[in-house]
C-alpha cells in the first residue's frame, strides 16, 4: 500500500470550521482618549471600568457621581498602535466572536510588519504566498 | 493513466469543507467547475505509479547535485540571488537545518517518461488536498483501490526526526489567506501529532527587537523555530530582510534559505547543463543563452502561472499577466498531456502532476488540471487512484 493508514487533522478541521463561521484574524485593541487618540495602554489598565466605580463630587457639596473614565479601550477599525495617532472605524465594545490583540510589542520597542507586505496587498495573484 | 468520469459523492461540498477544504468552489473567479473536482479521477497502473515515484526520487538527487554545483561555482547571480544572502545559504547548506517538504511539478500522460516542469520547494500548497482530502475521497469512493499518498505519515515522521534540532514551540506563520492558513493549519497538525508544541501567527505579527537582536512573537517571546509559508526572495526584499540574514544562524527557519536554489526557475537550465538530454528533463536555457524552437518563457521567480509565455513556431500561443519581471528562462514545451473533458464534449483537460517530497523521499501525488496549457490558481484539483 502506498497510502497513509490513517489521516487525522483536527486543527485543520477546526480552522476550516472557524473560517466558514466567520471567525477571522485578531483585530487591534488600543487604549484611546476622549478624542479617539491612542494613549499608553497603562492608562486604561489603571482605571476602573465605566459604571464600576464612583468619585466624590468636586464642587464640595458632598456626595458622589458616577466615574466617567478619561480613557477607554477601542476595538478594531483603522489606524495603528502609535501613541497620539487617530483611530476610527471600530467600536468601544468588543464584537462578539472577534478576537483582539493589544500593543504590547510596540511599547517595548519591537517593530512589527517587516514581513508580509510584498504579498498582502493582493498585488501578487490571489493574495496567497503558496504555489 | 486515464481520466475517468465518475459520479461525485452526495454532499461532497460539505464533506471536503468539514475536512478542511473550504475553498472548494471559488465564486466569481472565472472557473467553469469547482476547484475540487471529483466529477472525474485519474486512474493509474501500479507500474505508472512506480515510474512517478522513481522519477521524484531521481529528480531530488539531481537537484541536490545541482545545488552543490551552484554553490561550488558561485552561480548565484544567474538565479537572481542577492550577494548578501550567500553566506546564509552556504551556512545552511553545510549545517543542514531542518527542511520538510517540496513538490515537483511534472508533465506526464502515462506514455513517455515524466518531465520536470519546476520544483516548488519553498512554499508549496495544495498539500491538504493531496494529503487529506483525496485520501478521504478514496476511503469513501474506492476503498479497495490504492493511492500514491503517504504524505501524512511521512510528514509526522519528518517532524519527529527534526524535533531534537528545533527549539520549542515551533511557530507557523503566513498571510491572511484561506489557502495559506489551511496549509499551515495542516502542517501544524502534523507537527502536533509528532509531539511538537506549536503556535501560529501572521507574517505581519512577527516582531523584530533590535535591542535584543531577536525576532519575537506578539507576546514578546523570542522565536527560535519558525515555519514560514512565505517566499524567501520576498522576505529578503522586505524590511526585516537584513536582520534576518544577520541572525540567520541563531534561528531555525523552515524551509531553510538554501531552498532558494531549488524554488527558482534558474534551476532548470542548470539541471539541463549538468544532465543534458536526461529523460526526466526538458531542454532549458537562461533567456538569451540558448535557443529552443517551441518553448515556455518563465521569469525566475514567477508563481501560480503568472507572467508565462508559450511560443510555438515563433508565434506566441498563450501568455499570462502578472507582477513578475526580471530575468527569465526558456524551457522546451513538454509533450502535450491531454485527456477528454467529461463536462465539455470535445474539450480537453491538461493535467500537471505534483510529486510530493518529504525527507528526500517521493511519497505522494496530487493532480491539478486546466483547460489551457498554463496551470494557474484557477486550475482544478482532481483526485487519483491506482490498482495495486
Amino acid at each position: 500500500m502506498k497510502r497513509s493508514a490513517k489521516v487525522t487533522a483536527p486543527l485543520l478541521a477546526s480552522l476550516a470550521l472557524s473560517m466558514t463561521t466567520g471567525c477571522r484574524k485578531p483585530e487591534m485593541q488600543r487604549c484611546v482618549d476622549e478624542n479617539n487618540k491612542v494613549v499608553d495602554d497603562k492608562l486604561c489598565a489603571s482605571q476602573p471600568l465605566a459604571g464600576d466605580s464612583q468619585q466624590q463630587r468636586p464642587d464640595g457639596h458632598g456626595g458622589y457621581v458616577p466615574f466617567i473614565p478619561l480613557y477607554h479601550y477601542y476595538y478594531g477599525g483603522w489606524g495603528g498602535y502609535g501613541l497620539g495617532s487617530l483611530v476610527g472605524g471600530g467600536s468601544n465594545t468588543p464584537a462578539e466572536g472577534h478576537s483582539y490583540i493589544n500593543s504590547t510589542g510596540v511599547r517595548t520597542g519591537t517593530v512589527r510588519g517587516g514581513f508580509g507586505r510584498s504579498m498582502s496587498s493582493g498585488s501578487h495573484g490571489s493574495g496567497g504566498a503558496g504555489e | 493513466m486515464q481520466r475517468a468520469p465518475i459520479t461525485p459523492r452526495d454532499d461532497w461540498q460539505q464533506k471536503v469543507s468539514s475536512a478542511g477544504l473550504v475553498f472548494h468552489s471559488p465564486e466569481g473567479e472565472g472557473m467553469d467547475r469547482p476547484y475540487w473536482d471529483e466529477s472525474a479521477c485519474y486512474e493509474f497502473t501500479a507500474a505508472e505509479i512506480d515510474t512517478l515515484e522513481a522519477a521524484g526520487n531521481t529528480l531530488q538527487q539531481m537537484c541536490l547535485e545541482a545545488a552543490q554545483h551552484i554553490i561550488d561555482r558561485k552561480r548565484y547571480a544567474e538565479l537572481g540571488i542577492p550577494p548578501e544572502a550567500i553566506p546564509a545559504i552556504q551556512w545552511a547548506w553545510n549545517a543542514e537545518p531542518p527542511a520538510i517538504y517540496g513538490r515537483f511539478d511534472v508533465a506526464y500522460d502515462g506514455q513517455g517518461p515524466p518531465k520536470l516542469l519546476e520544483y516548488n520547494a519553498d512554499t508549496p500548497t495544495s498539500l491538504l488536498e493531496a494529503a487529506v482530502i483525496q485520501w478521504s475521497w478514496l476511503e469513501e469512493q474506492f476503498p479497495n483501490r490504492d493511492q500514491f499518498n503517504s504524505i501524512h505519515e511521512k510528514l509526522i515522521a519528518k517532524w519527529q526526526d527534526v524535533a531534537p534540532y528545533l527549539s520549542k514551540p515551533v511557530y507557523f506563520a503566513g498571510l491572511d489567506n484561506a489557502e495559506d492558513q489551511l496549509t499551515l493549519a495542516y502542517l501544524r497538525d502534523t507537527a502536533d501529532q509528532a509531539g511538537l508544541p506549536t503556535l501560529s501567527m501572521w507574517m505581519e505579527e512577527i516582531g523584530w527587537n533590535a535591542g535584543r537582536q531577536a525576532f519575537v512573537d506578539p507576546d514578546e517571546k523570542q522565536v527560535f523555530s519558525l515555519f514560514k509559508l512565505y517566499p524567501w526572495e520576498m522576505m529578503l526584499q522586505e524590511e526585516f530582510g537584513p536582520p534576518l540574514l544577520d541572525t540567520y544562524q541563531s534561528m531555525r527557519w523552515i524551509e531553510p534559505i538554501w531552498k532558494m536554489l531549488f524554488s527558482n526557475k534558474g534551476l532548470l537550465p542548470i539541471l539541463w547543463e549538468l544532465f543534458p538530454n536526461h529523460d526526466l528533463l526538458l531542454e532549458a536555457h537562461f533567456e538569451g543563452s540558448g535557443a529552443v524552437r517551441d518553448y515556455v518563457r518563465k521569469p525566475l521567480h514567477s508563481r501560480e502561472g503568472a507572467n508565462i509565455t508559450i511560443v510555438r513556431d515563433g508565434q506566441t500561443v498563450a501568455t499570462t499577466g502578472g507582477p513578475y519581471t526580471g530575468p527569465a528562462i526558456v524551457q522546451a514545451l513538454a509533450p502535450a498531456a491531454s485527456f477528454p473533458d467529461n463536462l465539455k464534449p470535445g474539450a480537453t483537460r491538461h493535467p500537471v502532476l505534483g510529486l510530493w517530497m518529504v525527507d528526500q523521499e517521493c511519497c505522494g501525488l496530487g493532480i491539478r488540471e486546466s483547460s489551457g496549457l498554463i496551470t494557474d490558481n484557477l486550475s482544478s484539483f482532481v483526485p487519483h487512484c491506482f490498482i495495486s
